[in-house]
């Protein structure tokens, strides 16, 4: 073979590239599915952990308590408005009550342990973010962002889930429009409580009176 | 807007590390293992340089506190390519580690050397998860890291002020290694009100920015007699 040809061989495709050539075709076909397929599950609730509903060690009822028994949220979370977290209450809280009514239900056996022996109730986390995340509720709280806002209908949960994607996404566009999510402060643990006419216009204005301004500089949250 | 800046006083400075410690502890940063920190990855967001001057017997130690000058024109935060590091509300320099890709540009422009590259995130070093802080992050391995000022500090006095209903001023907080300092050589506050005391020592006529002919308009000063022959 003489040089030339040699050169020239540089510049084609080897002859087995014609069996593999239909597998390419295979490939590209393959790939803008595979594609949809990942951003679809990179946004399903699977990976956001929307809906994410945990079993609980005891069968607590928000819906009953909260719901229909109407106990002020901030009677158990009670450092919410204080302070960063929005505390799990202590044994002691639901014996305030329990060691009276129900006393002797078998649902609250493990409630009753927990007190005798002074070990907290293992209760399972369901709005976690992620440990480079810092959230503070009272920050919102003390501005006027109701529970509701975040959390959904706590009020008519039976077992509570997560309601929405808590993504960061998720989070700027409060922050970037907070209008329709403020409220006054006063009635931030109403569950049904609704903006006399136009939640945008009604939250604009107690945003001007209280001086809101949702920071969007990174380092609020991450740091 | 307060702008937060520091005053170190070399005079009144004795180098006992205080500070050091404090930070470290404050913020969890890692203890790297001693093989790696051979390899000059160790971690310290405030460093103490020293040096000794003068011929024996007239020989003297010169130590510094070392951290985040905070720059108002900060070089690192003109290289990093996806916005991890800037200059933000308070004048102080952030740095956003889930944003931060490990590309290492800010390191190589910052011209004080006190951003850190995670090497090991701290897999073969100390376990320190029993006596971490809750409010700062534990950076993952891969990303660049440095003082924030105590930046969790700030928020915290952020909600205090609020609480009370009132603007955040200059003695509203202090970092970690402030509020160490034995010898009270290190003042912090705010340099944009002139009665601060922060501001009154960072007009002294003893009063020097590390580096100042670079330009970078560092906000941490030092108090010296030495260099100014004061």
């Amino acid at each position: 073979m003489s040089l030339k040809s040699k050169q020239h061989n540089l510049f084609l495709f080897p002859r087995w590239m014609n069996a593999v050539r239909p597998y390419i075709a295979v490939g590209m076909l393959l790939a803008p599915i595979y594609a949809v397929a990942l951003i679809y599950y990179a946004f399903s609730p699977t990976t956001t952990m929307a809906r994410y509903m945990p079993e609980q060690p005891v069968p607590y009822s928000h819906a009953l308590h909260a719901g229909d028994l109407g106990i002020d949220c901030r009677y158990c979370h009670n450092t919410v408005e204080y302070g960063a977290a929005a505390a799990i209450p202590p044994t002691q809280v639901c014996m305030n009550c329990h060691a009276t009514i129900r006393a002797t239900s078998e649902k609250l056996a493990v409630v009753r342990e927990s007190f005798e022996s002074g070990m907290p109730i293992p209760w399972v986390r369901v709005h976690d973010l992620p440990d480079f995340v810092f959230f503070n509720h009272s920050a919102h709280v003390n501005r006027g962002v109701g529970c509701r806002s975040c959390h959904g209908r706590i009020d008519r949960m039976d077992t509570v889930y997560q309601e929405e994607r808590l993504s960061m996404g998720w989070c700027l566009g409060c922050h970037r429009d907070p209008d329709p999510n403020i409220r006054p402060v006063a009635s931030i643990t109403d569950m049904t409580w609704e903006a006399p006419g136009d939640a945008a216009r009604f939250g604009a204005k107690l945003r001007e009176e209280k001086q809101i301004q949702p920071s969007e500089d990174c380092s609020v949250c991450h740091r | 807007m307060p702008i937060w800046g520091m005053v170190i006083d070399l005079d009144r400075c004795t180098g006992c590390g205080g500070c050091m410690a404090a930070c470290k502890v404050e913020n969890n940063v890692q203890v790297v293992p001693p093989g790696e920190a051979l390899k000059g990855r160790g971690m310290h967001w405030l460093t103490i340089l020293s040096r000794t001057e003068g011929e024996y017997p007239d020989v003297e130690a010169v130590l510094q506190p070392d951290l985040c000058m905070m720059c108002d024109d900060a070089p690192c935060t003109k290289v990093c390519p996806v916005h991890a590091t800037y200059r933000g509300a308070y004048g102080l320099v952030a740095q956003i580690y889930p944003r931060c890709i490990g590309c290492r540009y800010c390191m190589a422009a910052c011209p004080y050397t006190v951003k850190f590259f995670n090497w090991t995130a701290g897999e073969e070093g100390v376990n320190l998860s029993s006596s971490l802080n809750p409010d700062v992050s534990v950076r993952p391995k891969g990303v660049v890291e440095k003082c924030t000022f105590c930046y969790h500090r700030l928020q915290k006095a952020k909600e205090r002020v609020r609480a009370e209903q009132r603007e955040i001023a200059g003695g509203d907080y202090v970092p970690a290694c402030v509020e160490m300092c034995p010898a009270k050589a290190m003042t912090f506050g705010d340099l944009d009100d002139g009665e601060s005391p922060v501001s009154r020592l960072a007009a002294s006529r003893r009063a020097s920015q590390l580096l100042e002919h670079l330009g970078t308009e560092p906000k941490v000063y030092y108090l010296s007699k030495r260099d100014r022959n004061v």
